[in-house]
């Protein structure tokens, strides 16, 4: 300071200035430590701001995909084992129309207890083809209506597809409808079991016979949608594993940018508080002699 | 050759002039606290005896004592003029990032509770009815977020217009304070100039002058410059405020509320010829900060809530809902401050592609909206950035300005103030002086009563 004169009032306001300025910086450092962070308005860094709030963004994206998981998964099991349950039955239906092919069972009265029994689990079945899930028929496509399949064994669901966004870009499809899941036409799985229910009823053991192959074609249908949904439930869980990491990465990513130091945040303010002293001290001293203390 | 009394007198202007200095040193220390004073300093002069030459002229060239010649300001106008440009500056800057600082105040982003999160929210809430369309609550839960986003929006617009209004009020009243102060200035010059014409000291009225001024210039960013007559004139901008003893006016002219200013800008004018004032200092940033700043941060504002609603809207009108009712608006309004959501029954919420089926296709692409690089989202973060940036760079400028000016204050401290110190060694040194005059009054005292009482008494 190329100052030539000092006066009593130049010291006063330089010595507050100093003060003030040191005060000021107490304080955004005891802002930082009480909020614990760096950035508490846009000015503080105007970056790493737009950071954190795309890091923010990008956190409840993930969070966001981890709970659509969540819920596809949810549909998915339900599948799972409804379809597991139904191929169960749709066994025990094979066997019962093999039974009923076979000589041992030749009069109609047996063949009435395999028809009855067939008829109930095709109802059975129907009624596994109406399971829901949060109220919603599994198999029904995007059906507002209760069921999948009306007590006949008609489809009244839909063509329309369900899916679960798990990723950025990535929505995958978390319901199977009835006739990928049941066949359609001739493979009905519901007509086929009727067909074998009436042939048993009636005796036509080749009626018999070409529906066992109808049986057995629209369980391979069933299979495959069962394998299906199992791929599906696999890449579901995996995505999202990936969306928690992403929201494990991007949290500690956030904490980089907005949190403080602690250590190094206290050390700052321990210093400041040092210089704050210092400074103190030295104004009592600079301010308080004067010649008036010395002539007499 | 002078008087025998002519030494008598000599002693006795010593005397008052050291009287006076001793008085000027008095008037210094009492002042030494006092914003705006001047130090004054005696300028003493021997004075001369008479130097025309003439027949009978009794002068025998010693001077006859000593005179005050005038009781000086030490002030540099120099230092003074820069002192006012900087105050002017460092008025500007502190007002401006005063601004800056209740915009980010009102945004209070990065934080869970700011716009960004609400916004956020309402994604995730399209989600939720991606998720389980069917669920009337979901819907619901949806148009209660949507309706906390446009409430933040219309409060977000609320508190710029508020902090608009304000600095609107709040420029009534500094007009009214810098026209005040301005006829304060003419009428001291007229004091000062009438006091000097019959040779008077009127330095604590020059004082009080400068105190006037300098608030001009910090509120207007104002220039001074001295006549000879020892008036001054004030300019601010390129006119004059005060010219010798005729004070202008201001008045503020235009919008009363934020909605106004496109349509009728609010300005700053001279009330006689209505041009505007090129104004600097406090009331300088808040023009600008009414008339560019504030609408600005608006304006993207409004862009925000515009892009909302659009793209919103766009979606939603292809959209079909619960009951089947299509081509619906989502949100109403265009700008931060009337948009609204339009959809009070949770089943007129759009959600499907196609009628009458539980699809969400269009509630899927509502939710990435969210994270798409064109949203909404992403233009209310780049105008946060952008916030960020200009409130930093004001805080910055006024840093270095604040320092400029300490040390401007600190260069005209150094000139004017007053150091105790020194006028301490004044008070010893005029002290001394009047103790030796006295001397000298008593040495000729003694010297004529040695000629008046014992002179020619010789032998009694």
């Amino acid at each position: 300071m190329a100052v030539g004169r000092v006066t009593e009032s130049s010291i006063h306001s330089a010595v507050l200035n100093n003060l003030q300025r040191t005060i000021q910086k107490g304080q955004q450092i005891q802002e930082q430590l009480s909020s614990g962070k760096q950035i508490n308005r846009p000015s503080d860094s105007p970056t790493g701001t737009v950071t954190s709030m795309e890091l923010r963004g990008d956190k409840r994206v993930a969070q966001q995909y981890a709970r659509n998981a969540d819920d596809g998964m949810g549909w998915l099991n339900t599948l799972d084992s409804t379809l597991s349950s139904a191929s169960t039955l749709v066994n025990r239906a094979r066997d019962l129309t093999v039974q009923g092919m076979s000589g041992g069972t030749n009069d109609a009265q047996s063949r009435a207890a395999l028809a009855t029994e067939i008829d109930g689990i095709k109802d059975s079945l129907i009624g596994y083809a109406n399971t829901q899930y949060l109220g919603r028929p599994v198999f029904g496509g995007t059906t507002t209506g209760e069921v999948a399949y009306d007590p006949t064994g008609a489809y009244t669901g839909d063509a329309g597809q369900t899916t679960r966004t798990v990723g950025q870009n990535s929505k995958v499809r978390v319901d199977v409808n009835g006739p990928e899941a049941f066949g359609t036409g001739d493979s009905q799985m519901f007509a086929v079991l009727q067909g074998i229910s009436d042939s048993l009823r009636s005796g036509d053991s080749d009626a018999l016979g070409e529906g066992l192959k109808k049986l057995d074609s629209s369980s391979d249908i069933m299979k495959n949608a069962h394998s299906d949904v199992g791929a599906r439930y696999n890449r579901v869980e995996q995505m999202q594993l990936s969306a928690q990491d992403r929201l494990l990465s991007v949290t500690s990513q956030l904490s980089d940018v907005e949190d403080i130091d602690l250590p190094k945040t206290i050390m700052d303010m321990q210093l400041q508080q040092t210089s704050y002293q210092a400074a103190l001290a030295a104004a009592a001293k600079v301010i308080q002699p004067s010649l008036i203390d010395y002539l007499r | 050759m002078a008087s025998s009394f002519g030494s008598i007198n000599t002693a006795l202007t010593s005397l008052y002039a050291q009287r006076r200095a001793l008085d000027v040193a008095g008037q210094n220390i009492a002042n030494v606290n006092t914003e705006g004073y001047t130090r004054q300093r005696v300028n003493m002069q021997s004075q001369v005896g008479s130097i025309s030459a003439a027949m009978y002229a009794t002068s025998d060239g010693i001077g006859t004592g000593v005179g005050i010649a005038d009781v000086s300001r030490l002030r540099d106008e120099y230092q003074e003029n820069r002192g006012r440009t900087e105050h002017g500056n460092s008025a500007y800057l502190t007002a401006q990032s005063a601004a800056y600082s209740a915009i980010e105040n009102s945004f209070a982003e990065p934080n869970d509770t700011a716009l960004q999160a609400q916004l956020g929210q309402m994604w995730d809430s399209w989600s939720d009815v991606a998720n389980n369309p069917k669920d009337g609550a979901a819907r619901s839960a949806l148009i209660e977020q949507s309706s906390t986003v446009a409430d933040q929006l219309n409060d977000l617009h609320g508190s710029l217009a508020g902090q608009w209004s304000n600095d609107r009020a709040q420029m009534a009243s500094y007009v009214s304070d810098v026209n005040t102060t301005a006829s304060t200035v003419a009428q001291l010059n007229d004091s000062i100039v009438k006091a000097k014409a019959t040779g008077l000291t009127v330095n604590e009225l020059e004082d009080r002058r400068d105190v006037a001024v300098m608030h001009l210039s910090e509120l207007t960013g104002a220039t001074a410059s001295p006549r000879p007559s020892g008036a001054v004139d004030v300019f601010v901008g390129n006119s004059a405020i005060v010219s010798e003893f005729t004070a202008r006016s201001l008045q503020v002219t235009g919008a009363k509320r934020l909605e106004e200013q496109s349509g009728d800008p609010v300005a700053l004018r001279w009330s006689d010829t209505q041009q505007t004032v090129s104004a600097g200092g406090t009331m300088g940033s808040m023009i600008d900060t009414m008339t560019t700043v504030i609408p600005g941060v608006s304006a993207s504002l409004d862009g925000v809530a515009k892009k909302l609603v659009d793209s919103v809207n766009a979606l939603h009108q292809g959209g079909y809902s619960a009951d089947g009712t299509t081509g619906q608006d989502f949100f109403s309004g265009d700008s931060a401050g009337t948009i609204k959501v339009a959809v009070t029954d949770p089943d007129k919420v759009a959600y499907a592609s196609t009628t009458a089926t539980l699809d969400h296709s269009v509630a899927d692409q509502m939710a990435d909206l969210g994270s798409s690089n064109t949203g909404p989202d992403s233009q209310y973060q780049a105008m946060i950035g952008q916030l960020g940036v200009s409130a930093a760079a004001s805080t910055r400028r006024n840093d270095i300005q604040t320092s400029v000016t300490e040390q401007a204050d600190a260069d005209r401290q150094s000139t004017s103030g007053v150091n105790l110190d020194e006028e301490m060694v004044n008070l010893l040194t005029y002290q001394r002086g009047y103790e030796a005059a006295s001397r000298v009054l008593t040495t000729v005292d003694s010297m004529l009563d040695q000629l008046i009482n014992r002179t020619g008494l010789v032998g009694r």
